[in-house]
């Protein structure tokens, strides 16, 4: 059994929430945020028909966390099962990015390692993409394929729900007595959906379109005045970092706790000024805008180098979190355009 | 749970030896068993405090205690220097790579220094020493501001010049009355003619200005980026190539240097800053 029907959504979560904690989005203002998941609510459940607002990281790598004690390391909390609702297919591809870093390297993160072996993914088809969404700029899609144990795509009647690892074939075959088979026009109308979805974004996304593969446009354009032009409009808040799903730069510091002493993990930006400072002031990135390039070189080119994937998912969170409306896909498209432009007066040259 | 390497092993201070008016070399025995490469680096915290990234200044032969030169720079480094013996301080890695000693059997090493960048070619020199017939030779080129401002004096101006194998020189930016040797920065007492080139990796350690003229004046000798050997002073913190302080374009300097060939980091303008 690896795909069913289920015409509400509630015996689902039920079901999950029996078995470990559920988060699960809730609308706030124009937004989605996670909260607990509470099966006793008579509220009804709500469906996100797009990404949350905030990043997937922090079930994964929380904004801050007890790394080592002092001067007797003890054994942190165990992490107890818990389940995730309403990830898109950028916030799976986000996990595939964090996995490499946290996961996959030589040298794991026993925090990470921990938590993500505890998560049960339960991802669901998007179909109402903001006009920042821009995954299909980047090589994603509005539904997910892979890196998810549930998935969802709402139709009009209910919900196709398949599995997509064992934990899900198990999950479905334990529950087998709230779904039902999937009716064949839901097939045909998750599928129109899709397409439509999938169309929509490319339209939104049209005019960002880069002409070149997007690590080439980066390693061509070291010089480039856009990152300083650019930097005119950014005023150092980070949101950018915080809300993007693949940033994982942290600090680490310790404080006195009561009898002991605690080094403790937290996210960082770098496109804070004193971030690659070190004792006596040396700053290899003191100006704006090269840390903007840093970021950037580091999503699409470094991180590639290293992993063989770009380290953006297209999600946009950073084009709706940034005050003064800086737009990633505007600063791809005119390094992009600039860059076209110097291959045009080289070739003028050698001819 | 996997193997936590933010953990640190608990060391305690068990001498304090001032070096200048502003190093002191801090003598640690961990407490656990802590074996590293001589130019790997390890992050050093003081409890509630914080902790910071230094290369040990020992030799990694010995391995029941560890030596760290510190220089009063920042904060860490401030409280660090008011720290007396007895105190219990904590110790993460060793990270990085170090210099790859068995690449240089057989040449000439051509080693240049300045201020506390003695610290790590202090390790490394007690290394090739060490074992010396299996180099061509050892030629140290070394700096500091003042007379003052050396550390190591004693075994600097004494024993490390008598080796067999070792040829030294020394230079300040400013001498005073007892000082009877070279006057002026480092790159002043580098000389193309005691280079041999077809058979020399140099190594480079110090102050990034000096080590950027260092640098150049190395490749005018004639010196392949490829052999060139620069110990770079970055932010280090995670020292696992996670959280992202120390990049130098693509690289880690925690995970993939500190020890650099030139060939690797040159094209990135900010290498020096």
């Amino acid at each position: 059994m690896e795909t069913v029907f289920i015409s509400e959504l509630k015996p689902l979560l039920d079901a999950v929430a029996e078995q470990m904690d559920l988060y699960v989005p809730k609308k706030s203002g124009e937004y989605y945020v996670y909260v607990k998941y509470d099966p006793s609510s008579k509220k009804a459940v709500e469906f996100n028909n797009i990404r949350t607002c905030t990043p997937i990281k922090e079930f994964l790598f929380p904004l801050c966390e007890l790394a080592a004690v002092f001067p007797e390391p003890v054994e942190p909390e165990e992490i107890k099962l818990f389940a995730v609702f309403g990830l898109k297919d950028c916030d799976l591809r986000s996990i595939e990015i964090l996995d490499k870093v946290f996961l996959e390297d030589e040298f794991e993160d026993p925090f990470y390692v921990a938590r993500r072996g505890k998560m049960f993914i339960i991802s669901s088809d998007c179909f109402e993409p903001r006009g920042s969404c821009c995954c299909t700029l980047f090589g994603g899609q509005s539904y997910a394929e892979k890196g998810f144990d549930l998935n969802l795509a709402k139709v009009k009647n209910g919900f196709i729900v398949e599995a997509g690892s064992d934990k899900g074939k198990e999950f479905l075959q334990k529950h087998k007595d709230i779904f039902v088979e999937v009716p064949p026009e839901a097939l045909t109308e998750r599928d129109s959906i899709r397409a439509r979805t999938q169309k929509q974004l490319e339209e939104n996304n049209a005019e960002y379109k880069l002409d070149a593969p997007v690590n080439e446009i980066m390693e061509n354009s070291p010089d480039s005045d856009v990152f300083d032009i650019e930097s005119q409009k950014c005023v150092e808040c980070q949101a950018c970092t915080r809300v993007c799903p693949t940033c994982h730069c942290f600090y680490l510091y310790d404080i006195k706790q009561k009898d002991y002493f605690s080094k403790m993990k937290m996210w960082d930006s770098c496109m804070r000024l004193a971030y690659a400072e070190v004792a006596g002031g040396a700053n290899p990135r003191k100006v704006l805008g090269d840390r903007i390039k840093h970021r950037l070189m580091h999503k699409f080119s470094f991180f590639f180098d290293r992993y063989g994937i770009d380290m953006c998912v297209g999600c946009g969170r950073c084009i709706d979190a940034d005050s003064h409306k800086m737009d990633i896909r505007v600063v791809l498209r005119r390094l992009s355009e600039e860059l076209k432009d110097k291959g045009k007066k080289k070739a003028k040259v050698a001819k | 749970m996997n193997h936590n390497l933010y953990q640190p092993v608990n060391g305690k201070i068990v001498d304090i030896i001032d070096e200048s008016p502003t190093i002191k070399t801090f003598v640690l025995v961990p407490e656990e068993k802590f074996k590293f490469a001589t130019g790997q680096f390890v992050e050093l915290t003081l409890p509630a405090v914080g902790e910071a990234p230094f290369t040990p200044s020992s030799s990694p032969a010995d391995t029941e205690k560890m030596e760290i030169t510190i220089m009063k720079a920042g904060r860490v480094t401030n409280l660090l220097h008011q720290c007396k013996k007895g105190q219990k301080v904590g110790i993460r890695g060793p990270f990085g790579n170090g210099y790859p000693i068995d690449d240089f059997v057989g040449k000439q090493i051509y080693i240049v220094g300045g201020g506390v960048g003695l610290a790590p070619i202090r390790s490394l020199f007690l290394t090739l020493v060490d074992r010396i017939k299996d180099f061509k030779s050892v030629v140290c080129r070394f700096g500091a501001k003042t007379p003052d401002d050396f550390i190591y004096k004693k075994t600097l101006f004494g024993s490390w010049q008598k080796i067999a194998g070792v040829d030294m020189k020394l230079t300040v930016d400013e001498a005073n009355d007892g000082w009877k040797g070279n006057v002026g920065v480092v790159t002043n007492i580098l000389a193309a003619e005691d280079v041999n080139i077809k058979n020399a990796v140099a190594v480079v350690c110090g102050p990034p200005i000096m080590m950027k003229y260092t640098t150049l004046k190395l490749l005018e000798f004639g010196f392949g980026g490829e052999n060139i050997y620069l110990s770079m002073e970055k932010n280090m913190s995670c020292g696992i190539g996670k959280c992202g302080h120390c990049m130098i374009g693509k690289y880690y300097v925690c995970k993939d240097g500190p020890v650099f060939i030139y060939e690797q980091i040159k094209q990135y303008p900010d290498i020096w800053d």
